[in-house]
């Protein structure tokens, strides 16, 4: 026990890393959930993956300079392009479904992202995109998730009822002076920028994993907005804690054993939704 | 524009981009008034509503609002997401919002107004409760305490009683009537429904396939007028103090036929 808790300590940047993903993910994903986005964050994530990917591919051609030396600087554009692009309603238009929009972004920046890293000369397998690499996080990335997050919860915190407003009724809000697509894309740029970062040390399926199942524990277990911020916050934690505290005794892949924790959490959630529900 | 006028067209053209869906259009709403904008789906409704809520430009011509004009508004019930979870008081707050200001949050004194605004509609019981629980009455009533709860000077309500039952549609028109006659607010109802709507309103606006009439119910709801309007025979009757408006009935196989002109939609839209 004393082993595993030292050997813990020693990743406790890479810890502190999870959890500060697990709590920004965690809040916009209440977001995600509540709007029916929740492809849009599978797409955004597999096109910061890209954007990595892209970075590497013209770095090792030496094209684009510090812009490409730094992959997050490249995911960060790509990212935000996609979020602004499915902000502003870019997937509903051209009489193609909004969802198939979504559909094909994911799929052509999945493959993109793999060919790419195939052929970049620093040759980095792609599993890491969708793995991520929670282990690998220094003390400098947890400063920079810190940064990128306090911000962004900050807006979140100072603008909710802007956002819930825009997000529960849109066509009222723009009556009462709204500037609905601001707000709008405002909330998906955090998105983006929360997604981009992330997603370089915890891949695509565990962002998507903290988009998603926190704020899904939330729905089963909380009613009113608060209480499902708190208990998707809340879970996300635990499953970052637990689900690393896990992966390094038993030696397993700590981003598949967070979700594995998550998943397990969920569905306890929704046992006992179902266990209050059938005694009321 | 005369004082008490809170809405005003003149010679206004609406449409989007190069398509002209209404021309010419000039009418005023003084205020107390209690009107209904009457027509089917696509004749233009919503393009009027969004002129009078300042979302849509007129092409020509001009829509001029009151100074400090404040808008009511409860939009189509589909158009809220009630997967939300959202209690009833939190949703009638949010009618405060634009008072309240930008990053700031609600006070226990507008939580009392919300509370206040639920009295007033007959739901008060119901603040605590999470509006995707409720009956689409019961939700529709939320809506109106949120768009009270602002103060505002005209009351403008989308389709309200769009896909209720009979004693569901009755009350919320009762209770609309009530507030109109007991508050003296000013109301604009859009409805396809003229049945519903010509029971109830002092003024109708009837829109059809690019006419425009307006006038007082006696005006618009008779034989004549309609007959015109809708492009088929239309018979007004009245049933213990109702008008109720039907397309005359043809005999079996026959299409309706008026001027030449190919039917439009009935009165009901």
């Amino acid at each position: 026990m004393g082993d595993t808790v030292s050997t813990i300590l020693l990743f406790k940047d890479a810890l502190f890393g999870a959890l500060l993903i697990a709590l920004a993910c965690s809040v916009l994903g209440v977001y995600v959930v509540l709007r029916r986005i929740v492809f849009v964050g599978a797409a955004l994530a597999q096109l910061s993956s890209a954007g990595i990917a892209l970075g590497m591919f013209l770095n090792g051609l030496g094209i684009g300079g510090e812009l490409t030396h730094h992959p997050v600087a490249m995911a960060l554009i790509v990212t935000i392009a996609g979020a602004m692009f499915f902000g502003i309603g870019g997937g509903g238009r051209g009489g193609v479904p909004p969802d198939a929009v979504i559909g094909v972004t994911y799929a052509v920046a999945a493959a993109a992202g793999i060919l790419l890293i195939a052929k970049a000369k620093s040759g980095e397998v792609h599993d890491i995109f969708l793995q991520g690499n929670i282990l690998g996080i220094t003390r400098v990335d947890t400063l920079i998730l810190l940064a990128v997050a306090i911000p962004v919860l900050l807006v979140h915190a100072i603008f909710y009822k802007e956002f819930l407003f825009v997000s529960f009724d849109r066509e009222t809000a723009r009556t009462f002076g709204y500037n609905v697509r601001f707000w709008n894309l405002l909330l998906y740029f955090t998105l983006g920028v929360v997604i981009a970062y992330a997603m370089q040390f915890a891949g695509v399926m565990l962002v998507f994993n903290f988009l998603v199942l926190p704020a899904v524990t939330g729905l089963l277990l909380a009613q009113g907005m608060r209480g499902i911020f708190t208990v998707a916050i809340a879970s996300a934690l635990a499953a970052a804690l637990f689900g690393f505290s896990l992966s390094v005794p038993f030696d397993l892949p700590s981003g598949p054993t967070i979700i594995a924790v998550s998943g397990a959490i969920a569905l306890a959630a929704w046992g006992v939704r179902k266990a209050t529900s059938s005694a009321s | 524009m005369t004082a008490t006028s809170l809405v005003r067209f003149d010679h206004a053209t609406l449409g989007y981009g190069r398509r002209v869906v209404l021309s010419d259009l000039s009418f005023e709403i003084p205020e107390g008034d209690f009107l209904g904008l009457v027509g089917p789906n696509g004749a233009g409704k919503t393009t009027i509503l969004r002129a009078i809520l300042g979302a849509l430009r007129p092409l020509s011509g001009s829509v001029t609002l009151k100074a400090g004009l404040r808008f009511g508004y409860v939009p189509q019930r589909d158009s809220v997401d009630y997967g939300f979870p959202l209690k009833v008081v939190d949703v009638v707050l949010m009618g405060r919002y634009d008072r309240i200001g930008l990053g700031r949050r609600p006070s226990a004194a507008d939580r009392d107004l919300a509370v206040q605004a639920l009295a007033h509609v007959g739901i008060a019981h119901l603040a605590e409760q999470q509006l995707g629980s409720l009956s689409g009455g019961q939700k529709q009533r939320t809506l109106i305490a949120r768009a009270l709860v602002g103060d505002p000077n005209i009351l403008v309500l989308d389709e309200p009683t769009n896909g209720m039952d009979l004693v569901s549609t009755t009350q919320i028109l009762s209770l609309v009537r009530d507030l109109h006659e007991r508050d003296k607010i000013t109301v604009l109802m859009v409805s396809h429904a003229l049945n519903e709507v010509a029971n109830y309103v002092s003024r109708i606006a009837l829109t059809m396939e690019g006419a425009f009439r307006i006038g007082t119910v006696d005006e618009i709801v008779n034989e004549p007028t309609l007959t015109a309007m809708y492009g088929i025979p239309v018979e007004v009757d009245e049933v213990h103090g109702h008008r109720i408006v039907v397309a005359r009935r043809r005999p079996t196989g026959e299409m309706p036929r008026v001027n030449g002109e190919s039917p439009r939609n009935g009165p009901h839209g």
